[in-house]
C-alpha cells in the first residue's frame, strides 16, 4: 500500500502541550500517589510513631497541588482567564471535572493535615514562645484541654473523615489524569484504558519513593529522638518493598499497554515505535526504564539495602527521575504522532517554560523545608 | 394529625409515582412529536463537498482564507496536501485541500473544558468564542485532522468556521468563491434541492478518518488515500529502510 508515494507539500502542526503539561501531570501524580501510599499505611501500621511519615505524606501533597495549577495557568494562551474554568463548565470535557477534583483534593488535604498537625500546634499554643502567636493563631485559639495524645483521641473521628475524603479525592484525582489522556480519541498512544493503570503504576512509584525521600530530609534536618527517628526508618525501609513492588507493577502495566498497542493497528505499532527505537527511544530505555525502573528494582532487592539512607534515597530520587520521564514520554510521545502527514511533530525548544518549572519546584521544596522550622512534626511525647 | 397519617402508605407511592412517569413520558412523547412537526424547517446543517477531479492544487483557497480571515502568518485555516505516486513513468500528482470539517460529534467540542468551542443549533456550523477560550489547547490536540491552531494574536484557538461572517449574509465561503477549478461546493446539506445535496447525490464520496466516527461535514469526491490520514505504514516502512 502507497508504494512510492511523496509527500510535497502539507503543513506541520508542531506540538500543542508542552512540558509544563507534562509537569503538571507528573506533579499531580506524584501528589496523589504521595497521598495514597502515606495513608494507606497508616491504615496498616496504625502506629502513633507512623503520624509523623503521614504529617509528611499529607503536607507536601498540599503544597504541590497549590502550586501546581502555575503550571496551567502559566501554559495558557490567556492566563488571565483562568478562572473562567470554574464557572464556564463543560460537562464533557474531562478537564472541567479536574479543575474541581484537583481543588477539592488540595482543601482535603489541608483539612486533613490541619486535623493530623492540630493536637501538637494546640499544646505548642500553650507553651511560651517567639512562636506562640502563629500556633495560636493556626489553632483558631483554642482553648482545648489535655496532653496531644487526649486531644488526637477526642477529634479521632473529624481527623479519620478528613482521611477518608482525601483518600477517596486521590483516586479519583489519578482517575481523572488516565481518563483526561484516553478521551482523545484521535491520539492513538493516548487513547487506551491502560492509561489510568499507568498513571496508577506512576502514583504508586513517584509516591512511595517520594515519601521516603522527604522523610529521610525530614530526618537529616530533624531535632527528634534517637528512637523516633529509628522507628521511622524501620518504616522507610517497608516502604522500600512497597517501591520494588510499584516499580515491578509499573514495568508490568507498560507491558500490557505494549502488547494491547500492538494488536490495536498500525498506529499502536508505530507507538511501540515511538518508544522503543523512534524519537523517545533514548528518553525511554535510558531514563524511563534503565534509570527510572531497573536501578531502582535492583537497589530494593535487598533488606540491608532498603536500610541505607544513601540507597534508599538514591533509589528514590532515581524512581522520580523515572517517572517524571515516563509522564513526558507518554505525553511529548503521544503528540509526536501526526495526525495528517508523515513526519514526526516537533515540539520547539522552550527554556523559558522549563525555567518556570524548575523555579517552581523549588519554591515547593523550600516551602516544605520552611515548614519543617515551625511546624511540629515530630509527636511532642517522643 | 397523626404522624402515621402523615406518611405516604405504599399503594400512594406507587400511585404518584406511577403518575410521575406517566406525565414525564407524556410530555418527552409531545416533545418528540414536536421537534418531528418541525421537520419540515429543520435546522440547516451547513457542508462542503471538495471534487478534486477538479482541484488542480493552486492555493487559491489557502491564500483567499488568510486574506478573508486575517490568519497569522505560518498558520492556516485551510490548506492543500499535495502528494506524488508511484514511479516513472506512472506517476500521479494528488490535492487534499483541507480545512476543518465541523464534525457533527467534534471531538475539539467535547474536550473543550469552558465551552468556548460551541455549534450553532440553526446550522451546525463549530466555533470558538474567544472572549470565553482561556487558550489551554486541549482543543488543538483533541482534532484529529490538524484544522485547529492556537492564534498567538487573540491567545485563543482559532479554526475555520465556513466564513461565518459571509455565510449568514448569503455569500460563500471565500475559499468557495475563490477556487479556481470550481472544486468545492458549499450549502446546506438538509436542504435536498441545495447545490451541495445534489452533487453529493449524484457523486460517490469519502470523508477524513471515518474510524473516528466524528461525523465530517466535508466530503471528498475521488481523494486518495494516501492524503486522507496520517501515513503511519509509510512512517514503519521508513523504520525498517525501505
Amino acid at each position: 500500500m502507497n508504494e512510492g508515494s511523496q509527500y510535497i507539500y502539507w503543513v506541520s502542526h508542531n506540538i500543542a502541550l508542552g512540558y509544563l503539561i507534562a509537569w503538571y501531570l507528573w506533579l499531580i501524580s506524584l501528589a496523589e500517589g504521595t497521598h495514597i501510599i502515606a495513608h494507606l499505611s497508616w491504615l496498616y501500621y496504625r502506629t502513633e510513631d507512623y503520624i509523623p511519615l503521614e504529617k509528611v505524606g499529607s503536607l507536601q501533597p498540599f503544597i504541590i497541588l497549590a502550586l501546581v495549577p502555575l503550571f496551567l495557568v502559566i501554559d495558557l494562551g490567556r492566563p488571565e482567564r483562568f478562572y473562567t474554568m470554574f464557572y464556564h463548565w463543560h460537562w464533557t470535557s474531562p478537564v472541567a471535572y479536574g479543575v474541581y477534583i484537583i481543588t477539592i483534593c488540595m482543601f482535603t488535604y489541608a483539612l486533613h493535615s490541619y486535623y493530623l498537625f492540630r493536637p501538637e500546634l494546640i499544646y505548642l499554643a500553650r507553651q511560651p514562645g517567639r512562636l506562640q502567636f502563629l500556633y495560636r493563631l493556626l489553632t483558631f485559639n483554642s482553648s482545648e484541654k489535655g496532653s496531644p495524645n487526649e486531644i488526637r483521641k477526642r477529634q479521632e473521628r473529624r481527623e479519620h473523615f478528613w482521611a477518608g475524603a482525601s483518600l477517596f479525592f486521590s483516586f479519583l484525582g489519578l482517575i481523572y489524569l488516565g481518563i483526561l489522556l484516553s478521551s482523545f480519541k484521535g491520539r492513538v498512544m493516548w487513547h487506551s484504558s491502560v492509561m489510568v493503570f499507568i498513571f496508577f503504576s506512576f502514583g504508586a512509584c513517584s509516591g512511595s519513593a517520594f515519601l521516603i525521600l522527604l522523610t529521610h530530609i525530614k530526618n537529616a534536618l530533624s531535632k527528634a529522638e534517637y528512637r523516633s527517628i529509628l522507628y521511622q526508618q524501620q518504616y522507610l525501609a517497608e516502604f522500600g518493598i512497597l517501591l520494588k513492588y510499584s516499580l515491578l507493577a509499573q514495568a508490568g502495566v507498560f507491558f500490557i499497554y505494549f502488547v494491547l498497542m500492538h494488536y490495536t493497528g498500525i498506529g499502536g505499532r508505530l507507538v511501540a515505535h515511538v518508544f522503543f527505537s523512534g524519537p523517545r527511544a533514548f528518553q525511554f530505555w535510558f531514563f524511563q526504564v534503565a534509570i527510572g525502573i531497573a536501578l531502582p528494582f535492583l537497589l530494593m532487592i535487598f533488606k540491608r539495602m532498603r536500610e541505607s539512607v544513601f540507597i534508599s534515597s538514591l533509589a528514590s530520587v532515581c524512581t522520580l527521575i523515572g517517572t517524571l520521564f515516563g509522564c513526558i514520554n507518554i505525553f511529548i510521545g503521544g503528540q509526536m504522532l501526526p495526525m495528517t502527514h508523515i513526519n514526526w511533530e516537533v515540539l520547539p525548544p522552550e527554556p523559558e517554560k522549563m525555567a518556570i518549572g524548575i523555579v517552581l519546584m523549588a519554591v515547593m521544596f523550600f516551602t516544605f523545608i520552611g515548614t519543617y522550622r515551625f511546624l511540629p512534626y515530630e509527636r511532642i511525647e517522643s | 394529625m397523626s404522624k402515621k397519617e402523615g406518611l405516604l402508605n405504599r399503594r400512594d407511592f406507587f400511585r404518584k409515582a406511577a403518575f410521575g412517569v406517566t406525565v414525564a413520558g407524556v410530555s418527552a412523547l409531545l416533545s418528540t412529536t414536536g421537534e418531528a412537526a418541525q421537520g419540515e424547517g429543520r435546522p440547516k446543517k451547513y457542508g462542503m463537498v471538495i471534487d478534486l477531479n477538479r482541484c488542480i492544487g493552486c492555493h487559491g483557497c489557502t491564500i483567499a482564507c488568510k486574506s478573508e480571515n486575517n490568519v497569522p502568518d505560518g498558520l492556516f485555516r485551510s490548506w492543500v496536501k499535495i502528494a506524488m505516486k508511484g514511479t516513472y513513468p506512472n506517476v500521479s500528482l494528488h490535492f487534499l485541500p483541507r480545512l476543518c470539517n465541523n464534525c457533527e460529534d467534534a471531538p475539539c467540542l467535547n474536550l473543550c473544558p469552558t465551552g468556548a468551542t460551541y455549534r450553532t443549533p440553526e446550522d451546525g456550523v463549530v466555533h470558538v468564542n474567544r472572549d470565553v477560550c482561556v487558550g489551554c489547547r486541549i482543543c488543538v490536540v483533541a482534532c484529529p485532522y490538524g484544522s485547529r491552531f492556537p492564534n498567538p494574536i487573540t491567545g485563543t484557538a482559532d479554526k475555520c468556521d465556513f466564513c461565518y461572517h459571509r455565510i449568514t449574509k448569503g455569500l460563500q465561503p471565500a475559499c468557495v468563491d475563490a477556487c479556481t477549478g470550481k472544486a468545492r461546493i458549499f450549502g446546506d446539506l438538509n436542504d435536498p434541492e441545495s447545490a451541495v445535496s445534489r452533487y453529493m447525490k449524484s457523486h460517490s464520496t469519502q470523508r477524513l478518518r471515518a474510524d473516528l466516527d466524528t461525523r465530517p461535514k466535508v466530503h471528498y469526491v475521488n481523494a486518495d488515500e494516501t492524503l486522507m490520514g496520517p501515513d503511519y505504514h509509510a512512517m514503519l516502512k521508513r523504520r525498517r529502510g525501505k
